[in-house]
């Protein structure tokens, strides 16, 4: 197995880490002693501290065993859907399916391509549409995958496996097979007399259902809709195109694996060898097995990456958690280090010390927190299956795919190990600086010389220029947003490290936090410097959010005795003569630096978890309010084999079907080309084309009946005026929501789609290019779900387009959607109408989106743990260390009760404090970004605030700290007064 | 005759039990006179500290009887004898105990404010004390910030600032230099002669004890004369 070139230079860094400890193990064996009694004397200690610790491993390795999941997954799907069909030789046919072309070109195929030893196998094959009615059941189901293929020439392709276990090479003349998923919506099952519908209809027996395995799930690998294979003739005859076949399937040589590996040579191979025949007959070699897997490495890696930016935060978080647990490790052995420096030892040996100790608590918790992202990555998998079942994909797949992979792992321990330790040996070089007499006597450390400002002035300066460099050069263009933004808040930051030398750090840092805090989170200013040609990728949302709550909690930390004296007052003359109140408020204010760690940890984790749950509120929002939008008021689209020009009459006169619907809009359908003048991609592009019949009234007509708003019209005029002018006018068009690049959950637009605006002139073309019109564009509609041009009857008329075979229906209030649809299908079966909910399709598309938003807020939930240890471990650490304070307040009066209450007010202070830091900024920089100019451009049409989720987190995170702090409060409530008075920790 | 306020009788303190069982105060009897000082002496591990605690109420007896002000304390709930203690006593300590996170000012008012005084009058109060001390600029400076005596000094002015009954020292001159040790024996004779408190001075420096209405030796849990 070739080895990832980030896999080798970690383990290179891990190697070099190790032996350098070693070496340095060696030369300073008093520090490494030390370091190993201290790792050693306190086992209980030790696991708390490795349990702190391993938070950043546990988000890196949990992100990417998710990453390794989906990867596995949607590998499977694809393995599932392309077979053995490494290469296929097809045409696109006017109508956006597979041109038939003679079978003789199979024959071509074979001679031509004879001896070659990368390929295996050559298949001939129909693929196409059909309908099944089963006639035992009586059962109809339409748009099924028709797949004809003989099983003599298709042993390359893999065998059927029956629901009975047995191998059955292909189906017998007069026979079909069903896959699982055809069968299930048939109810069918061997023996089942059918007929299968195409252009014609042939009466077949079932001969076996079959299993979903790379042969039987061929194209919907194993997802609906389902697959009937039939014979190769029995196929042409059902498509009415004896003699001729649409798709040639080429197997490469080995397994599937090695089969897509070698599919770039064997394309170029085929292209050039059958140059001649493509050319010919208008084919076009494509890879699909190979092409859907670099699709879904870029989607699992997104995936990944989404996770993994997310998971940031927590990060952050992790870390400020492990700088506070040896900040205090070092306050608790303040008085050994002393001592220790006042024998003799060195500053540099001391140093050595914790970097020893950090280097066992790292290779602990890294290993620790390896296992235990596995962990939350199985738990988020079964939550994904949990969350999602019932739309596709089951959830016993979803466990089948939990993957973790070698290389994860291996990235995960060392990003982890060197992540805890780099920050370990951050904090412990702090702790080192110690003064020796004020270690040994408990004094705290004095306010750092004028000579540490100077420096930090330069350092601040520097900053200045780097930062003015970074903005000047990124400031417009279309790089990322990300890198200005950092350019402008190093600057803010070199300035107030400036001022910090000539003013009061209040002063200077509370200008610097305001100054980020606008910097990061005023939007318009960002429009008006920037401009709006920035991409923006999700990293943004870590730069924002870091600059926005560290510009925040710079000003209330520097201001946290103003803002407690404010609160004070806030609270009355009684809060302020209460020493509960006072003691509670007190410790946080006047112990600026665990409060800013805890501040901090709460703040960015809270900021996760409301961003994620307002992004997932306002994209719901959004799709809630395009659903009108994008189904115009009707409730299906369908689209039929045979049209039905008068399908509302036929409605209204079935005794059935009358009750169930109010309306039914027929629509002339069919492909076009469409030339966009100026845009140079994918010239003309492959589209629909509808035009509503002029002789439509009432319930029957689109016009009267449909309800879609527009993005865009003409002059402003009004939506049912750009209709009536295409009913009107021959030269005018309206064209769907793509063509405008606004992206929605129900339709992707891709680069490859052209743009345009209203008043723009299009060029209409028949797919043959017989045929061609000039039209106007008039009106943008917002929807896209149904994408095409819609034209004047008269003048898809004179280009050849008659077939009324689309349809808008809506369905009669209080009755079932899928009731109806059930109805109409059956009603239709032999026109083969099709139908899609579109309400339908929005509501999956709305839960699939909170089941992945509920996901995320699980996955960033988990840095909830983080803060949640803070709390707990700042709450032993405060006991321990006051226990002669409390043994005083407890001579001077307090009761047990009071002991407890400053304690909780003490630890709520700090957590509602970053709670409502948190909540404000998550909802600030989701309201920017869904307000933003791109925003629209996103599909995001409105801000919803997750009120539920505010509480529901706010509520969980305070109760949690609420339980992580009961166990040590207790204890210092019931610590004996004389015996906390007399012991020391 | 003054009034007993603290009487102690047979008063018995065991750390431990079975063959760990470590008896500190065996049997004890004593009484302590409304306006007294008493000096408590007696070599170290002798019991003094523990008869302090065990008389305060700081601690809890194993058996016998204490009375404060003829109220049996131990047989008093927690919260109660919490309250007794915010109400009816100061303590001094060898080490200070100043809560380090509040100015002078603040440590010296905590005990008012326990007391359910206002905000107001507990500053005023305090700083009247602090001032009476020697310690009128030195009221927002934090613990950290003044010396030793000054601390103690402090420490003091938190103990009588409610005017308790009854105030214990234990140590209060342990951690002092000699002239600091003199400042703080002063003060106490001073605050006595104007409040008529009680004091109860655990010492083992005999120019503490000699400044002390009256001495009790202690050895080995038993008052020895």
């Amino acid at each position: 197995m070739a080895l990832n070139p980030i896999v080798g230079l970690l383990v290179l860094i891990l190697v070099f880490v190790a032996v350098v400890t070693v070496v340095l193990a060696a030369r300073h064996r008093l520090a490494f002693r030390i370091a190993i009694r201290n790792v050693r004397r306190g086992r209980a200690r030790t696991a708390l501290l490795i349990a702190g610790l391993l938070v950043g491993t546990t988000i890196v390795s949990g992100s990417l065993v998710v990453g390794d999941t989906v990867q596995t997954l949607t590998y499977h799907y694809v393995y599932l859907g392309a077979g053995y069909v490494d290469e296929s030789i097809s045409a696109t046919s006017e109508s956006g399916g597979a041109a038939y072309y003679p079978y003789s070109v199979y024959g071509e195929v074979v001679n031509l391509t004879a001896g070659s030893p990368q390929i295996a196998g050559i298949t001939p094959m129909v693929v196409d549409a059909a309908s099944v009615y089963d006639r035992t059941t009586g059962i109809p189901e339409t748009d099924l995958n028709l797949i004809g293929v003989n099983g003599n020439q298709s042993s390359h392709l893999g065998s059927f496996i029956a629901d009975n276990g047995s191998s059955i090479a292909g189906p017998s003349p007069g026979h079909v097979f069903l896959d699982d998923q055809a069968a299930s919506a048939l109810n069918a099952t061997a023996g089942d007399s059918v007929i299968v519908y195409g252009v014609a209809a042939v009466p077949l027996v079932v001969q076996a259902v079959v299993q979903e395995n790379v042969r039987g799930a061929f194209i919907t690998a194993g997802l609906t809709p389902g697959n009937v294979f039939v014979t190769l003739s029995t196929a042409q005859g059902l498509e009415n195109q004896s003699g001729k076949i649409n798709y040639i399937a080429v197997t490469n040589t080995g397994s599937q694996v090695a089969g897509a590996a070698s599919s770039s040579s064997v394309s170029a191979y085929l292209n050039t060898t059958l140059a001649g025949v493509l050319s010919t007959y208008g084919l076009s070699v494509k890879t699909p097995l190979q092409t859907a897997l670099e699709q879904e490495t870029t989607a699992s890696q997104s995936i990944e990456t989404l996770f993994l930016v997310l998971g940031l935060f927590s990060i952050v978080a992790g870390a400020m958690l492990i700088i506070g647990i040896f900040v205090m490790l070092a306050e608790e052995r303040k008085g050994e280090m002393g001592m220790l420096r006042a024998i003799g030892m060195r500053r540099r040996e001391l140093v050595y010390s914790y970097y020893f100790e950090g280097v066992v608590y790292s290779t602990g918790s890294a290993l620790a927190g390896t296992f235990v992202g596995a962990g939350v990555g199985y738990v988020l998998i079964y939550l994904v299956g949990f969350l999602l079942r019932g739309e596709g994909i089951p959830q016993s797949a979803l466990l089948q795919s939990f993957t973790v992979t070698d290389q994860s792992l291996v990235i995960a321990y060392v990003v982890g190990f060197l992540l805890t330790l780099v920050t370990v040996v951050v904090a412990c070089r702090r702790a080192s600086r110690l003064n020796i007499v004020r270690a040994i006597r408990d004094v705290p450390e004095p306010r750092p010389p004028v000579r540490t400002y100077t420096f930090l002035a330069y350092l601040g300066a520097a900053g200045v220029l780097l930062g003015l460099l970074l903005l000047a050069t990124t400031l417009r263009g279309t790089g990322n947003e990300s890198f200005p933004l950092l350019g402008g808040a190093l600057a803010i930051l070199g300035c107030g490290l400036i001022a910090a030398r000539f003013v009061k750090n209040r002063y200077a840092f509370t200008a610097t936090g305001l100054a980020l805090s606008v910097w990061a989170g005023y939007e318009p200013l960002h429009t008006y410097l920037f401009g709006t040609s920035h991409s923006t990728t999700l990293f943004i949302l870590f730069v924002v959010g870091i600059l926005l709550v560290g510009g925040v909690l710079m000003v209330v930390l520097f201001n946290a005795d103003a803002l407690v004296q404010a609160l004070r007052r806030l609270l009355g003359s009684r809060a302020d003569s209460n020493p509960v109140v006072r003691i509670g408020l007190d410790y946080p204010t006047r112990q600026p630096g665990r409060t800013a760690v805890g501040l901090t940890i709460f703040a960015l984790v809270v900021f996760t978890m409301i961003a994620t749950a307002a992004a997932g509120s306002t994209v719901e929002g959004s799709l809630n309010d395009a659903v009108n939008a994008q189904a115009g008021g009707y409730s299906f689209f369908g689209v039929s084999q045979v049209p039905l020009p008068h399908l509302w009459s036929e409605i209204s006169s079935n005794q059935t079907l009358a009750p169930l619907f109010e309306n039914a809009a027929p629509l002339v359908a069919g492909a076009v080309r469409v030339a966009v003048p100026g845009y140079s991609s994918t010239q003309p592009y492959s589209d629909s084309i509808y035009a509503p019949p002029a002789n439509a009234t009432g319930p029957s007509s689109f016009l009267a009946t449909n309800q879609f708003p527009f993005l865009s019209t003409l002059n402003g005029m009004s939506g049912s005026a750009a209709f009536e002018e295409l009913a009107a006018d021959r030269s005018v068009a309206i064209v769907d929501g793509s063509y405008s690049q606004v992206s929605n959950a129900f339709s992707t637009t891709t680069s490859s789609h052209p743009t345009l605006t209203v008043g723009t002139q299009i060029r209409l073309t028949t797919p043959a290019g017989t045929r061609a019109t000039n039209v106007t564009v008039i009106g943008i509609l917002t929807e896209s779900i149904v994408g095409g041009v819609w034209v004047n009857p008269a003048t898809a008329s004179a280009m050849g387009y008659d077939n009324t075979s689309a349809y808008f229906l809506t369905v009669a209030p209080g009755i079932s959607t899928s009731f109806a649809a059930q109805e109409a299908k059956k009603a239709f079966f032999p026109a083969g109408l099709v139908l899609f909910d579109l309400r339908g399709l929005l509501a999956q598309s709305i839960s699939t989106t909170e089941g992945f938003i509920g996901i995320l807020e699980v996955f960033v939930g988990l840095g909830l743990a983080v803060g949640i240890a803070a709390m707990g471990i700042f709450a032993l650490r405060a006991v321990a260390e006051r226990r002669r304070e409390i043994g005083m307040l407890r001579a001077t009066g307090f009761t047990r009760g009071m002991v407890l209450r400053s304690l909780v007010l003490e630890y709520s202070f700090v957590t509602l404090a970053g709670i409502a830091i948190g909540v404000g900024l998550g909802l600030l920089v989701i309201y920017n970004l869904s307000t933003g100019p791109s925003a629209a451009s996103e599909g995001v049409q409105v801000f919803v605030a997750p009120w539920v989720t505010v509480i529901e987190v706010a509520v969980l995170a305070y109760l949690l700290v609420l339980a992580a702090i009961a166990a040590p409060s207790l204890r210092a409530a019931r610590l004996p007064p004389a015996e906390a008075i007399r012991t020391s920790e | 005759m003054p009034e007993a306020v603290v009487v102690g009788r047979e008063v018995w303190k065991v750390y431990g039990s079975g063959d760990t069982a470590v008896p500190a105060l065996r049997g004890i009897n004593v009484e302590i006179f409304q306006g007294e000082i008493l000096a408590v002496m007696g070599p170290s591990g002798c019991g003094k500290t523990t008869f302090l605690n065990c008389f305060s109420g700081l601690d809890d007896i194993t058996r016998g009887q204490v009375t404060v002000e003829g109220t049996d304390i131990h047989g008093m709930p927690d919260a109660k004898k919490s309250e007794y203690r915010a109400r009816r006593t100061g303590f001094v300590f060898q080490s200070y105990n100043l809560l380090p996170i509040l100015s002078a000012v603040e440590n010296v008012e905590m005990p008012l404010l326990i007391a359910g005084r206002s905000a107001k009058e507990a500053r005023a109060e305090s700083r009247s004390i602090l001032t009476q001390m020697g310690l009128g600029d030195r009221l927002t400076h934090r613990p950290s910030e003044l010396s030793g005596g000054q601390q103690q000094r402090v420490s003091l002015a938190r103990a009588l600032v409610g005017h308790p009954a009854i105030v214990w020292a234990d140590e209060p001159t342990g951690n002092l230099d000699a002239e600091g040790s003199h400042q703080v024996t002063e003060l106490l004779r001073e605050l006595n002669r104007q409040y008529h408190q009680t004091m109860v001075v655990v010492t083992h420096d005999a120019e503490v004890a000699a400044a002390c209405d009256r001495t009790l030796r202690m050895r080995d849990g038993l008052f020895v004369s």
